[in-house]
């Protein structure tokens, strides 16, 4: 059984769809990491799951419950961090988490004490007792993501977890939602960041335009670009054309140029595997190596690669 | 139903924090009809006891005002963000609906208690049964207009601005073209015949038919009953079917 499945799952909005027709899968107890840029239906999808929407046409479940016919079952079993925390003007964050714990049935022998310890890790402790509105976005970015590390659910969804928030911040989130999963939870998390998904994920699903281009880990992604690891050679050949030549004729490469008379410049797939055959044939030619630099495609190049735009660029 | 409560009284903490604007709306009602409504009476002569029809007016308008700010107040949590919240919470539906329609009871019940007491001690000589079946229609009334405007509301998901407007002209109007603050029979004709689609003329003539008042300068009260009812259930029922629509197909929060 898988912790989520989604199948031909559309959404529209009028005429405009989000979702056309999503087939998507999340194992129990992995980190997914949804990616894409704005208008790409992440939060769509994530809003439907959490059964705050409703889709147009299609089947979605979560652990095998349907999010149309058991609702209720559905939101028993997970939690939804929001892209926005907002509406809880004159609530502090003390009574926000003591009311999500309640209302999500966190013991009550264990509800004060998980606050206490969740505020504090998530360095929320001091604002305790200030208003909502009083709190920096940072502060109320990290008291939504509170809410699921008190709640623990079996499945716990973050849509962008740590926008707004500082880059120390962002390191702190990031592993208590690795810590989550570690204890036992199945997390789907959408975000946009290139950083945040590479940081999370067990595997990245890249959305795009309301449908899954890809769906891997990460370094399956960054291999399956051919040519996509750039390695850079410095060697003593007598002759670097030549050199080029042969090494070009190497499995795994893609395209060899030469930049000047002793560096050389590889596109090649899987650069961990064509780094030795590389050297093996220096070797063999008794040529001198003198460096190797070794470059891996980002996610961005990832995401370039399987769409044909860059990450940041709206949707059109 | 300990779910309902704790949800009630979650939203209820951010309105009586701080419960100022009560006190203020309080306030109001006591300046109105201490200095307003005891000049306006004196200047009425063609009607005994002009101070206690103001009052129950006063009242009734104020409970108009609290039924919009509650329908309102529910289309400002999908706007900001609280009521895609609320939905993702383990409860049922019906839970969260019905403790959003408690809450808002709660809200004008402590918003009314002290302008109430007030006007039922003015009034006097009353029963239990009166008191309490005027208070009854106070609450029909105030669900009525709660589902008025939340229906009203969702003008809002497309302007804001629009329905403000829409709002503040539609209140004018059906506060000032009804009988909240005279009788039906000393209306001229073209006004008593917009007062007649007000809803307020209809409420207003019922509770004040309930404690006691003239019944022949008063709408019949079947009409009352029977147009108050079917607005209630008719601007509830068109309320729910758009929050349904809401959210089912509105991106929001």
């Amino acid at each position: 059984m898988f912790a989520i499945e989604t199948r031909n799952l559309t959404k529209l909005y009028g005429k405009t769809k989000a979702l056309k027709g999503l087939d998507f899968t999340v194992d129990e107890g992995e980190i997914m990491v949804l990616l894409g840029p704005n208008g790409s239906g992440k939060t769509t999808l994530l809003l439907i799951l959490a059964t705050v929407l409703k889709p147009t046409s299609g089947i979605a479940k979560v652990m095998g419950y349907d999010v149309i016919r058991q609702p209720t079952r559905v939101r028993q079993i997970l939690g939804i961090a929001f892209q926005d925390a907002r509406g809880f003007w004159r609530h502090k964050p003390m009574e926000i988490l003591r009311f999500h714990a309640t209302v999500c049935g966190v013991p009550k022998s264990k509800r004060e004490t998980l606050i206490e310890q969740v505020m504090k890790d998530l360095e929320l402790w001091d604002a305790r007792g200030k208003l909502f509105m009083h709190l920096s976005g940072g502060q109320t970015k990290r008291l939504e993501v509170a809410k699921l590390l008190v709640q623990r659910p079996r499945l716990a969804i973050f849509d962008e977890p740590s926008s707004q928030v500082d880059l120390r911040g962002k390191r702190i989130i990031w592993d208590h939602i690795r810590k989550l999963r570690d204890e036992g939870s199945t997390v789907l998390a959408a975000t946009n960041e290139v950083r945040e998904a590479e940081y999370l994920a067990d595997r990245i699903t890249i959305l795009d335009q309301g449908l899954s281009v890809v769906c891997d880990t990460v370094q399956h992604l960054k291999d399956s670009i051919t040519g996509g690891d750039i390695v850079e050679l410095e060697v003593e050949a007598p002759d670097n054309n030549n050199m080029a030549e042969e090494l070009s004729r190497l499995e795994g490469t893609f395209r060899v140029t030469a930049l000047n008379e002793s560096q050389l410049r590889a596109y090649v797939s899987m650069s961990e595997a064509w780094v030795p055959k590389m050297t093996n044939l220096c070797y063999q030619r008794n040529i001198r190596v003198l460096s190797v630099r070794v470059t891996e495609p980002s996610l961005d190049d990832v995401f370039l690669h399987f769409t044909g735009r860059v990450l940041g660029a709206p949707t059109s | 139903m300990s779910s309902i409560v704790r949800l009630i009284w979650f939203d209820l903490k951010q309105e009586l924090n701080p419960p100022v604007w009560i006190v203020m709306e309080w306030m109001v009602f006591a300046v109105q009809l201490g200095v307003y409504g005891a000049l306006i009476s004196r200047l009425v002569t063609s009607m005994s006891e002009y101070l206690q029809f103001y009052a129950v007016g006063f009242v009734i308008m104020m409970t108009f005002e609290i039924g919009s700010h509650v329908g309102r107040h529910f289309v400002e949590h999908a706007h900001e963000g609280r009521l895609p919240y609320l939905l993702s919470l383990p409860i049922p539906r019906w839970k969260l609906f019905l403790s959003v329609a408690l809450q808002g009871g709660v809200e004008l019940a402590l918003l009314l208690v002290v302008p109430l007491s007030v006007t039922l001690s003015i009034i006097g000589n009353l029963t239990a049964l009166s008191v309490a079946s005027a208070v009854a229609t106070l609450f029909w009334l105030g669900f009525g207009v709660s589902g008025l405007m939340l229906a009203l509301s969702f003008i809002a998901f497309r302007s804001a601005d629009i329905y403000t407007a829409i709002v503040t002209a539609l209140s004018t109007l059906i506060i000032r073209f009804s009988t909240v603050f005279y009788p039906l029979i000393f209306l001229p004709s073209s006004y008593a015949g917009a007062a007649t689609i007000s809803p307020l003329t209809y409420g207003s003539d019922l509770v004040r038919l309930l404690l006691g008042f003239d019944p022949s300068i008063l709408v019949d009260p079947r009409v009352a009953a029977a147009v108050l009812g079917a607005l209630a259930v008719s601007t509830l029922g068109l309320g729910m079917f758009l929050l349904q629509r809401l959210v089912e197909g509105v991106k929001s929060g």
